[in-house]
């Protein structure tokens, strides 16, 4: 799917005192199957910019193309574009409510009026996909589930509506290191094994570089950078404007710079930063 | 001088709604002195913040003691000495925010203890000026930003004047450069007021600011230590589901490659001055 935004603007409580920019004149084109992060401090868009991108709100300003249809109307065609996505929210497991986990994972599908037959045989798959037993956890109540399993729940209920593309808002938050990593991964496997289109809103810039190819970087409201995640990720002076820190090998990589170090700072991942830091050791030491 | 917070086989189960019980907490034996700052990690369901809910006797054990500055939390006559002196500080700000403006939110816990006005207005300043938000203190909380909301609800805390803090994961929800301040201010309370601080947190760099760390796992704590000792420990760390601070894995690729490097390097600025 093409994700389009055109000369977006959003103000929250327009016309009254309380009035709040949420969104300036953002553009922005998204293809299939591209990894995006959509970066910026709190209170910078990124929140009410994926959710234009999911056509859930209506733009005060502008509009979002899916495939050419406009996102947030009323029409068939609209909806037919917008079940193409599925959005995870900040802590999706917030909104289950189901009594069973395959119930909860069943919601979706049935609503899109497929057979009993069909519904779970969607559900298995996706219970699958997240890493959940369907015979063993399918008949668990998903509140007695850990937090960490109880959000695979919540992204199995997206998934087995079969997206086209995936929206995670917040994706790892509140798990622990390695509810985080298994996340990753899987996120990772889905994009590669379905050929989803990524759309993940993060500060965790370490997270970021892991999983995304681009990087979207909002500041009050307005695309301040769109580019190679290499690039924008690696850009201190930019992130800092925009409010934000830089990934820790990043960070690592300016400091040795500014001691003298002749290396490159666009290496993200530690063990990237790591082979630098080791080629321009050995080299420093040949000269000497 | 007895501990500050000593706990002799702690033991909590959660009851079932449909039958049975889940126990969160195995006979957990701990001591906290005075003015420590304590940090707390585990993986999720590890039983952290179980534990700590019963340092201000929010829970009370199944099974065993705890004690507050002397204070058995056993007593229900003892309890709301006990939580005069321990208070606590959660993930979600908005779920912590009372009043219309952030000065109101502030004296809700002085006025709840029955202090007469002026005492009131004074802890209510102090507490704006340790959380540096004087200049917001008519504004409506909801209006603040994450990290302004959790700095309201601290000071919420602190004007009860506690002698203990119990951050349970305050950051999780925070953009960097908030997290940073947030962390700054609780370095601040342990350093210049003396405050005992325990901090629950997923992020082993936060964990690696504290002067000890305890590690649970299915309802124990299975490792205490300073952060040096403990972060040492890469392979029991990676079976208990935790990883190493950013410095120490660092430290660790720059090893393998052959380069030698004091293992105790615990911040960016260490790393780099061992380098250098």
């Amino acid at each position: 799917m093409l994700i389009e935004a055109e000369n977006l603007n959003h103000t929250y409580a327009l016309g009254t005192p309380l009035a709040q920019v949420a969104l300036r004149d953002v553009n922005l084109q998204i293809g299939p199957g591209e990894r995006v992060g959509i970066l910026g401090a709190s209170g910078s868009g990124k929140t009410t910019l994926v959710q234009h991108l999911a056509g859930l709100l209506q733009p005060t300003e502008g509009r979002v193309l899916l495939d050419g249809i406009v996102a947030h109307r009323r029409t068939p065609a609209a909806l037919a574009q917008r079940r193409r996505i599925g959005i995870a929210f900040q802590n999706p497991e917030d909104q289950i409510f189901e009594q069973t986990v395959f119930r909860e994972v069943a919601f979706g599908p049935r609503n899109l009026g497929l057979s009993q037959a069909e519904v779970a045989t969607r559900v298995a798959w996706a219970l699958e996909l997240v890493g959940l037993n369907p015979t063993l956890m399918g008949g668990r109540i998903p509140f007695a589930l850990s937090g960490g399993e109880m959000r695979r729940v919540a992204l199995a209920g997206i998934l087995a509506m079969r997206p086209h593309v995936l929206i995670l808002d917040e994706p790892t938050a509140g798990l622990d290191p390695r509810g985080r990593q298994e996340l990753l991964r899987r996120v990772k496997r889905w994009h590669q094994e379905m050929g989803l289109t990524l759309i993940v809103v993060s500060h965790n810039l370490d997270e970021l570089a892991r999983l995304v190819e681009r990087v979207v970087l909002l500041k009050a409201g307005r695309v301040v950078a769109d580019g190679p995640a290499r690039r924008v990720l690696s850009d201190a002076a930019l992130l800092r404007s925009a409010g934000l820190d830089v990934p820790h090998s990043v960070a690592l990589l300016h400091a040795l710079r500014a001691a003298g170090w002749p290396v490159r700072t666009d290496q993200l991942l530690p063990e990237e930063a790591a082979a630098e830091i080791l080629r321009v050791r050995r080299a420093m030491e040949e000269i000497r | 001088m007895a501990p500050f917070i000593q706990t002799k086989g702690l033991t909590y189960a959660y009851p079932l709604e449909s039958s049975g019980q889940i126990v969160a907490l195995q006979g957990v034996d701990v001591t906290i002195e005075r003015g420590e700052y304590v940090a707390l990690i585990g993986a999720n369901g590890s039983g952290k913040s179980t534990l700590v809910r019963h340092f201000n006797a929010l829970l009370l054990p199944t099974a065993g003691q705890v004690w507050v500055d002397g204070l058995s939390t056993s007593q229900p006559e003892l309890r709301w000495k006990v939580r005069q002196r321990v208070g606590m500080v959660f993930q979600n700000p908005d779920n912590q925010l009372v009043a219309n403006t952030v000065e109101e939110d502030i004296a809700f816990g002085p006025e709840n203890r029955g202090l007469p006005p002026a005492q009131i207005r004074a802890r209510v300043d102090e507490a704006l000026q340790l959380v540096g938000l004087v200049d917001y203190r008519t504004h409506p909380p909801q209006m603040l930003s994450g990290g302004q909301k959790q700095h309201v609800a601290i000071a919420g805390v602190l004007a009860t004047r506690p002698s203990c803090i119990i951050f349970d994961e305050p950051t999780s929800m925070l953009d960097p450069p908030s997290r940073q301040a947030m962390l700054d201010t609780i370095r601040r309370l342990n350093v210049e007021e003396g405050i005992t601080v325990i901090l629950i947190t997923q992020s082993m760099d936060e964990a690696a600011l504290a002067h000890r760390v305890l590690v649970m796992h299915h309802g124990r704590i299975v490792m205490d230590g300073s952060p040096s000792a403990i972060f040492a420990h890469h392979e029991r760390l990676q079976a208990l589901g935790l990883e190493l601070p950013f410095p120490i894995q660092m430290a660790r690729h720059l090893k393998r490659g052959g380069m030698s490097l004091p293992s105790t390097c615990l911040t960016l600025e260490a790393l780099v001055n061992a380098l250098c």
